[in-house]
């Protein structure tokens, strides 16, 4: 009996560890520093020459650089869906993906501070907001509420990887002299001690809890960027709720692409099992279904009224100019991988896996949608100006920086996973102890 | 045929070549100079001449900075100068006329200004007559009328001016507020124009007073006369504080609305202080662990 | 040019204007205007040297030499200065569209006067027309200056703010050029200098930066009109006011009660009542300091506008 357990403890443990880059690996790394490095060349282009680089003019003054930044920050709330809500409600089968959860939640949000310094004009004078910070501007509220967020989600990601720490320390022949020193610094102190595990319990619990406002306030602070603002398509008092109901489908979207990737390429087959990507599917047709609701209601009871400075915007989505991105934005994001997940053969694990990329496609498109063409309907007509100011398509250094933020996102993803576990071994044992205890009785 | 044929096209090419510098000659053509002097008499003491150098080029007027000219008094001989100015970065410069020359300006009442730019005459038949205007208030009936009468230096005596246009009203930013209204009032045969204040309850400072002005604009024989009257007939001032040094949402950071602070500050600090918990608590858990393995 | 009849005067200029008997009777109302019809002493640097004058009696003056410039030399003001304003006025502006005809010398007066960058315009002449049925009218657009400025609130680090004296300046050396005040503004008027103007002298770009005359503007924060504070402060009218050769513009102080285009001024609450005033998107309640007069009995036809129009949408479209 125990060498059962013990066996298959230690086969826990090899299939767990991090292991190092494959062929498949260095190449993925590779081609993602290549691009962050054209972001980086693009990024010093903007700073010698100024915004003038980018295509924002006077009237779309915030572009994609702002989109990604919502875009960012809608996915780094699957941190404290997956893992805060889950464990909360105590939904077992979601420990193998806690901590992807929260990977995908720290990079995020990281990526999110970083492009938003990237649109700033003056991007040395940061220090202003600390300085001479006034309390009462949303952009005041969203400094506060992502650092809150960040700081939270990395104690998160800290409490959890403790009891992991000991078994990588211990296991120093796979990880090597450099990763150890690491894995010392960070966690030798920890034992396992009835105490300990107490008082990281009961921490763990407390950030769960604390998790939940915070994520729901950091993402209806970023909607009252644009809410409380008097434009169309801006003006809404549902920008809270739609917000946060459309960040949790793509992040959970992000959690499916991120399962089915680290399942296939890292052979977790007996972790992440057919069975979370059924649950999974259900969940992600739930909030799909949520979100394409808070549309209808965002975008019909407007056309429903046609207000004057609305009709034009709303014309221009439905069958104008962003027709076509906007129906895409809906059936790719929405309406595709719903029809997809109500089956049960659609919540497989490679038809989750497509449904998943889609509805992470779609949101970034239906970001872009938020932000632009809102702003290519000012109250006041556009005149008196170049002509290039009254029309938007990215310039390349845009398309190299927001390209650049997210392979760095997923480079981040990316070396977390080569450091640490990407699946929680302590928890993963522990879980498989009760299970044949269980089935002992 | 050849030669005619040939001949023909060099003239054309030619031709085409000379209205082509012709038109060149157009764009690049240096633009008029305009120059213009003004003198001013304010409550009969103070003399000003304000001098304005501007260019105009295809149509629009650009001021000219840092220019030199001379300014004399009735003859251009070094004796009657009154001022070497320099143009500011408006193209205005301001010249005062010196005590030395008391007698000159005593002498006669009528006097030529002339400018001059190196040693080119500018301008030679700027003339001002001597002029003195004063402006009266009187109430009657809690009807208040302003007056005011010009004079002019006329064979060693004061007589009135006749016909003279001024501005008569209140003075404002910008300008002369009419007292009543007309636009503009015209003196009579006896020098004096009166006009009823029609404009009641106008707005005076903290104490209620404001200014009253008689004002002479660009008159060919006496330019430019102002004179002004302290009159306490105005309501006293108040500013409207409403939308400044409040507690508001468009405030300086320190002066934001109390509702606001209580909710922001009070969320941060709970927050943030559980978090400092949570960190004291992974000291807790690093003291257990090296008290275990002690 | 107000009379400080409230405060104490500069005891020098008493004494001056009581020497000259003739202006004993202006000293005994116990204003500092009668010797010196410029800017009061108390608002302008002094250089503390005396110039003589002669008066138009014969009489010697004395004077200090900074009024010799047309446009004495201003203190130089501290930013908490500059962020505080003129006190006791309230400017307002008022635009008389039936006297517009596009001619679009504010626009250009005020790119001059403030050294904005090539291309952009602070103040916008627009074609408006409210419907099919109405008629098209040209409306010059400055910014309005409101009392309950969405601009302000949302900036997050107070580099735009609401003075005393009803202005909404700019601090350019306090940008951080997030661009939230040109997303929240619901007229459009805020500009934002996405490159460095190579346009400007050296000298200039070099200079200190002052909130009031908006000059340098820098690469990378966010410019607009600021009704010419440092015109207002030597009394002379904004830019765009003395610009307009149809006398479109109105200026002046709500506190004073009268606005003026430099050559007619009118009472204020008088010339809105009576040509039945209004202000932009007043339901959006931001309170605008502009206030527009309908285009009635118009003095010139829509047309008239069309050809500048043309000429000025040529120049843009090349860009």
């Amino acid at each position: 009996m125990e060498n059962s357990t013990r066996i298959q403890e230690q086969q826990i443990i090899k299939d767990l560890l991090p292991q190092k880059f494959g062929k498949r690996g260095m190449t993925w790394t590779v081609i993602l520093l290549l691009i962050c490095l054209i972001g980086g060349y693009a990024y010093y282009r903007q700073l010698r020459d100024g915004l003038v680089v980018t295509a924002m003019r006077d009237y779309v003054s915030w572009g994609i650089y702002i989109s990604n930044f919502v875009f960012f920050v809608a996915i780094s709330l699957v941190g404290s869906l997956i893992t805060a809500i889950f464990r909360l409600s105590n939904v077992k089968w979601s420990t193998p993906l806690t901590r992807i959860a929260e990977i995908i939640a720290v990079s995020a949000i990281v990526m999110a501070s970083l492009i938003i310094i990237v649109d700033m004009g003056r991007p040395e004078r940061f220090y202003n907001l600390f300085l001479h910070g006034r309390i009462q501007s949303p952009i005041m509220w969203d400094v506060i509420v992502i650092a809150t967020y960040f700081c939270i989600s990395i104690l998160l990601l800290y409490f959890p990887l403790l009891p992991d720490l000991k078994i990588l320390i211990k296991n120093k022949d796979k990880s090597g002299p450099g990763l150890n020193k690491l894995y010392r610094f960070q966690g030798s102190f920890w034992k396992g001690t009835k105490e300990q595990f107490r008082i990281s319990n009961k921490s763990i619990n407390i950030l769960c809890i604390l998790i939940i406002p915070v994520a729901f306030s950091i993402h209806t602070v970023t909607s009252w960027l644009f809410a409380t603002t008097y434009r169309p398509g801006w003006d809404s008092t549902n920008f809270g709720a739609y917000f946060i109901s459309g960040a949790f489908l793509v992040g959970a979207g992000s959690v499916v692409v991120a399962m089915y990737i680290f399942r296939r390429y890292y052979h977790l087959e007996k972790y992440i099992t057919e069975l979370h990507f059924e649950k999974m599917g259900r969940i992600v047709v739930l909030l799909a279904l949520l979100y394409l609701y808070f549309n209808v209601n965002e975008y019909l009871v407007p056309a429903f009224k046609m207000k004057k400075p609305e009709e034009a915007h709303l014309v221009e989505l439905f069958t104008g100019e962003f027709s076509v991105m906007f129906w895409f934005a809906i059936m790719v994001g929405m309406i595709i991988p719903i029809i997809i997940l109500l089956f049960k053969k659609g919540r497989k694990p490679l038809p989750m896996f497509i449904a998943g990329a889609m509805i992470v496609v779609g949101a970034w498109f239906k970001r872009y949608l938020i932000v632009t063409p809102t702003l290519l309907h000012p109250f006041l007509p556009m005149q008196d100006v170049p002509l290039s100011y009254q029309h938007y398509f990215p310039s390349w250094e845009e398309w190299a920086i927001a390209m650049g933020s997210l392979a760095a996102a997923l480079l981040i993803i990316t070396f977390f996973a080569r450091v640490y576990p990407i699946i929680p071994i302590e928890e993963t044992i522990m879980e498989q102890n009760k299970q044949n205890e269980k089935d002992e009785a | 045929m050849k030669h005619n044929n040939s001949l023909f096209i060099f003239l054309l090419i030619s031709m085409s070549f000379s209205l082509q510098s012709v038109r060149a000659q157009e764009k690049t053509s240096p633009g008029k100079t305009i120059v213009s002097l003004r003198y001013y008499n304010a409550n009969n003491s103070v003399q000003y001449l304000v001098l304005q150098s501007q260019l105009k080029k295809e149509g629009q007027i650009t001021p000219i900075s840092g220019k030199k000219y001379d300014i004399f008094l009735d003859k251009s001989d070094p004796a009657n100068l009154i001022a070497k100015v320099t143009t500011d970065k408006n193209g205005k410069a301001n010249a005062f006329i010196p005590p030395t020359m008391k007698s000159a300006w005593d002498a006669t009442s009528q006097h030529i200004f002339m400018v001059y730019e190196g040693g080119e005459e500018i301008i030679s038949d700027y003339t001002i007559s001597k002029a003195k205007m004063s402006i009266d208030t009187s109430t009657v009936d809690s009807i208040h009328s302003i007056s005011a009468s010009v004079q002019k230096w006329e064979d060693g005596k004061w007589i009135p001016a006749a016909g003279v246009e001024m501005k008569l009203g209140i003075k404002r930013l910008g300008g002369v507020l009419p007292a009543g209204d007309e636009e503009s009032y015209t003196t009579d045969s006896s020098g004096n124009v009166t006009a009823e204040l029609k404009k009641l309850n106008m707005p005076g400072d903290s104490k209620g007073n404001y200014i009253l002005v008689a004002q002479v604009e660009d008159n060919d024989l006496f330019g430019n006369i102002l004179a002004e009257k302290v009159v306490p007939w105005g309501t006293t001032l108040q500013p409207d504080k409403s939308f400044f040094n409040k507690r508001t949402l468009w405030s300086t950071g320190i002066q934001a609305p109390f509702w606001l602070l209580f909710m922001a500050f009070g969320i941060i600090v709970s927050v943030w202080s559980t978090m400092i918990y949570l960190i004291f608590q992974i000291v807790k858990i690093k003291k257990n662990g090296l008290q275990e393995s002690a | 040019m107000s009379c400080n009849c409230n405060k104490n005067e500069n005891s020098n200029s008493r004494r001056d204007f009581l020497a000259t008997g003739l202006l004993a009777t202006l000293a005994a109302a116990g204003c500092s205007t009668g010797n010196n019809p410029f800017e009061p002493e108390d608002k302008v640097k002094l250089t503390g040297e005396k110039v003589k004058l002669l008066s138009v009696n014969g009489e010697v003056i004395e004077i200090d030499r900074a009024y010799l410039k047309p446009v004495p030399d201003l203190p130089q003001l501290s930013n908490r200065e500059e962020r505080r304003g003129i006190s006791g006025k309230k400017f307002v502006m008022v635009i008389d569209l039936s006297r517009c005809k596009n001619l679009k010398k504010c626009q250009s007066a005020c790119n001059h006067m403030h050294q904005i960058h090539p291309g952009q315009n602070w103040i916008k002449v627009l074609s408006m027309e409210d419907n099919e049925n109405t008629s098209k009218y040209w409306q010059p657009t400055t910014c309005m200056h409101c009392d309950e400025p969405p601009c302000v609130k949302v900036c997050p680090v107070d580099a735009t703010f609401k003075r005393q004296d009803g202005l909404v300046l700019i601090d350019s050396d306090r940008c951080i050029g997030c661009r939230f005040c040109m997303a929240a503004c619901p007229y459009s008027t805020r500009v934002f200098n996405w490159e460095e103007n190579t346009q400007l002298e050296p000298e200039v770009a070099a200079q200190h930066y002052s909130c009031e005359t908006s000059i340098p503007q820098k690469k990378g924060t966010v410019g607009k009109c600021d009704f010419c504070p440092d015109m207002t402060r030597q009394g002379e009218l904004p830019h765009c006011v003395s610009a307009c050769p149809n006398g479109v513009f109105f200026f002046g102080d709500m506190n004073e009660d009268s606005v003026s285009n430099g050559a007619e001024t009118f009472r204020f609450s008088d010339l809105i009542k009576d040509k039945a005033g209004y202000r932009l998107m007043e339901d959006l309640g931001t309170k605008p300091s502009v206030y527009y007069l309908p285009p009635v009995a118009r003095n010139f036809p829509y047309e008239n506008g069309l050809e500048t129009q043309e000429a000025a949408d040529k120049l843009n479209n090349t860009k």
